[in-house]
């Protein structure tokens, strides 16, 4: 790592209406560093690489690239200023292979018989050198997530780019995958790249950044070499007074009563689902049990069957074979407004999509599911005086940042709408719970709350399937994890067994015993 | 009230967009909307054709409204009504002698009826095999310009009528008159009543609540519980019931016969209320009667002033297209 700066980011402004998303942000990036970037969702760190990236303006400041101001209009001004952008979400073409996809949009040796002889020389020669093993041939839709994250990134290095700013590059990987990353990572700089590390996982940024900098709030509020840095400095600079750190579950997991014992009735049981789509098992003879007062994790990468198994224990997914039985009682036909008044809540993956109402109100979104039932209706007519209050009282328990239960739901922040999911699921009494991803997306403070919840109704005898894929998660959580991969139980944990290689290993399909 | 205050600005816009075509015509633009907007209140006879025209307008915009809560289209408002005011007058015609207690109230509820089996047909092409209810509503309607054709023409034919209309209908289905001259009809009761039961139901009531969960997010509405597949249909059907019920009410309170061209240009200004009011079914009825306001001035302004009533067409689609602006501004 040399002492000049290849990048310096100066007073960056960024608002969006009333938001101030970046209040004058400073960064440097020295050639031949690896920096992370640190902070909680909502900090702004997506945001600052996004005006990096040309795929915003921001509303002052200047962006020097080695030494010199540079404006940035758009990708490709990035891009020629050697600056290149791994996003979360891959930017990819299924049905072409490794090599279309990393060529597409650059100018070819034999454009009109689509020859790439070449092309595919120089992949490869990138791939040796950066430590980034692809077949050129492969078609994408059969690569794990690893690999096709390689792709991507050799997409960034094919056209030459000297600065590569990753976004959160580690979410969609097991944590084998991870440490090939962070290899092709320390390989990389060894070839004279620079790269900036989105990630909100203290851990990851310690293990693998030179120098890390934490954004909260818009504001760069620190900046320390890894020699330097402790964890709980990062900690401070993440959350500042926003958490009571000694109180933290998350960040002083030995301080709340997790481990509770687990009652012996079983609330939830599963026996052999099977789910098919267009021929296609989704779900192969899936068997789990919950017990009262228990969490069970479900583990997994994305996509391997867990929206499947969430759907179908809620009737919103038919399927094949198999049986659902909830306290004792089968109730594998009841359609989900039957389950609902059962106590069977459900937080869904995508609120967006599954979970709300953007042009309601409030307190029309807290009675979605609950509408026909007392207190709220007498199955006939609404009471809105009653809905109104009982709103106002859970956006006062639950914390949730509004002008009052009319405002428009839409208007809400990510951790916010994941409160009213929340409050909703808990406005009545819950048996069973199904949590899909719950804290995903959302800041600290409110990753906290949620968890505190959870453990709260688990000391009072609610089950909960936590489907989640954050590791860090479930191993918080959970009192016994389940593991899926392409749509089967690969194996059940218990806590002694909680180790993240293991995990790594069932979820790319290796089975294990109990 | 600072909620009203886009709105105000949008009619005020409409209609100085429209005064400046007015004025390039030739015309005076003040004694214009003076024409437009006061006749309905200078004469008792104003007031009342504007309370005449206020019920199947305001029907209308329900038979659109209440599918659109649920998140689908009704365009065929025009067809129920029609089939609902063929069955109204064949009930009336078939069964000439009985009296007003027991006829009335088979007119009205066969025009519910007619209109809701039409809209029905619309419904479950969508549900059984999804198709898009904006087509299908639609070319109903041009289906049901045949059926009031035949009916009019080839069963109950009026000889001696220039253009196709049926024989009248019995006395007893004819609904009685709130004022005898001009003539108001029991109508408008029946329309105030109805405009205040959808209201309640949609905003009150559990069901309406499925109803506008399903219009504001179907897949969410599906993941709680609630059956959207048939609330999408069942919404249709009973906007094809209101609309069926205008159609009745035109028949059995204005016409006293099965008409051609009964349903005027109600569909297109129902669907102009509706849209103008947001579906807000405590708006809707207001909107309704300023849209009859400007429809009564609309035939004055062309009587008294040659001014084509098309002018008043265009100051009201102007209306709908600023205020739907007013929302792509405060969105900005």
């Amino acid at each position: 790592m040399s002492n000049e700066n290849i990048l310096e980011m100066r007073g960056i402004r960024k608002t969006f209406g009333p938001v101030i998303a970046l209040d004058n942000v400073d960064l440097e990036l020295k050639k031949g560093e690896i920096r992370g970037l640190l902070g909680g969702n909502g900090a702004g760190k997506t945001t600052l690489m996004n005006i990096l990236y040309g795929l915003y303006k921001s509303d002052s400041g200047q962006i020097l690239v080695e030494g010199k101001p540079y404006d940035i209009h758009s990708p490709n001004d990035a891009i020629k200023g050697g600056i290149g952008m791994v996003h979360q979400q891959f930017l990819q073409i299924n049905d072409f292979t490794v090599a279309e996809n990393i060529v597409l949009g650059t100018k070819l040796i034999n454009r009109p018989t689509l020859r790439l002889e070449a092309e595919k020389q120089t992949i490869r020669e990138l791939s040796q050198s950066f430590g980034l093993p692809v077949e050129p041939e492969a078609t994408i839709a059969n690569l794990p997530m690893g690999i096709r994250q390689r792709v991507e990134i050799l997409k960034a290095l094919y056209r030459g780019v000297k600065i590569l700013v990753l976004d959160e590059p580690t979410t969609n990987l097991t944590p084998q995958e991870v440490d090939a990353l962070f290899e092709s990572l320390r390989a990389m700089v060894n070839e004279g790249l620079s790269v900036i590390f989105i990630t909100h996982k203290l851990r990851e940024v310690m293990e693998v950044c030179d120098t890390i900098t934490v954004l909260r709030n818009g504001r760069n509020v620190l900046t320390l070499t890894r020699e330097d840095a402790s964890e709980e400095a990062f900690v401070k600079g993440m959350v500042g007074e926003d958490l009571d750190v000694e109180k933290s579950i998350i960040f002083t997991p030995g301080s709340t009563e997790t481990d509770l014992p687990v009652g012996q009735k079983p609330v939830l049981q599963i026996q052999g689902i099977t789910v098919r789509e267009a021929e296609i098992p989704m779900l192969k003879s899936c068997s789990l049990t919950v017990h009262e007062g228990e969490i069970l994790g479900v583990a997994g990468v994305a996509g391997n069957g867990q929206l499947e198994l969430a759907e179908s224990i809620l009737g919103l997914r038919p399927f094949v074979t198999g049986q659902i039985i909830i306290n004792g009682a089968n109730l594998t036909n009841l359609n989900t407004g039957q389950l609902i008044q059962r106590g069977v809540a459900y937080i869904p993956e995508d609120r967006w999509v599954d979970g709300f109402l953007p042009n309601a109100n409030v307190a029309q979104n807290l009675i979605l599911g609950l509408h026909r039932q007392p207190p709220y209706s007498n199955g006939r007519f609404l009471n809105w005086r009653v809905i109104f209050e009982r709103t106002q009282n859970l956006i006062e328990e639950f914390n949730i940042r509004t002008q009052g239960p009319d405002e428009i739901a839409g208007n809400l922040s990510g951790g916010n709408i994941q409160r009213v999911m929340l409050a909703r699921a808990f406005s009545q009494s819950v048996r069973l719970l199904i949590a899909h991803n719950p804290t995903r997306g959302l800041d600290i403070p409110s990753m906290e709350f949620i968890y505190g919840e959870l453990l709260k109704r688990k000391s009072q005898g609610m089950a909960t399937l936590l489907i989640s894929e954050n590791m860090d998660e479930l191993f918080l959580l959970s009192n016994r994890i389940v593991v899926i991969c392409n749509g089967e139980v690969m194996g059940v944990l218990e806590p002694d067994r909680f180790d993240k290689y293991l995990l790594g290993r069932m979820m790319s399909g290796v089975r294990q015993g109990e | 009230m600072g909620r009203m205050l886009p709105y105000a600005v949008a009619v005020l816009a409409a209609f100085a967009a429209a005064g400046i075509f007015i004025a390039l015509m030739g015309f005076n633009v003040l004694a214009a909307y003076r024409t437009i907007l006061f006749t309905s209140f200078r004469t008792p006879n104003g007031f009342i054709q504007t309370l005449l025209k206020f019920v199947p307008l305001v029907l209308q915009a329900l038979a659109f409204t209440i599918p659109l809560k649920a998140g689908k289209f009704n365009i065929g408002g025009e067809g129920q009504m029609i089939i609902g005011a063929t069955g109204a007058a064949a009930i009336g015609i078939l069964l000439f002698d009985l009296p007003l207690i027991v006829l009335l109230p088979l007119v009205l509820i066969m025009g519910v009826l007619c209109g809701a089996v039409w809209a029905f047909i619309a419904a479950w092409l969508l549900y059984r095999f999804n198709i898009n209810e904006i087509l299908s509503t639609v070319l109903l309607n041009f289906v049901s310009f045949q059926v009031l054709d035949y009916v009019a023409t080839e069963i109950w034919r009026d000889p001696f009528a220039g253009h196709p209309t049926t024989t009248p209908l019995g006395a007893g289905g004819q609904l009685p008159l709130l004022v005898t001259s001009p003539p108001l009809h029991s109508g408008l009761l029946i329309a105030i009543l109805i405009a205040i039961v959808v209201y309640i139901y949609t905003d009150y009531t559990s069901a309406g609540y499925e109803l506008v969960a399903t219009g504001a997010n179907p897949k969410a509405a599906r993941v709680y519980g609630i059956n959207t597949r048939v609330l999408f249909s069942l919404s249709l059907i009973l906007g094809g019931a209101v609309a069926g019920l205008a159609g009745a009410i035109e028949v059995a309170g204005v016409h006293h016969r099965l008409i051609e061209g009964l349903q005027s240009n109600f569909l297109l200004l129902g669907i102009i209320i509706g849209l103008v009011s947001k579906g807000n079914h405590a708006v809707v009825p207001f909107v309704a009667f300023f849209i009859a306001v400007l429809e009564v001035g609309a035939s004055a302004m062309q009587r008294t002033m040659s001014i084509p009533v098309e002018m008043v067409f265009i100051v009201e689609a102007l209306i709908l297209i600023f205020v739907l602006l007013t929302d792509v501004v405060r969105r900005q």
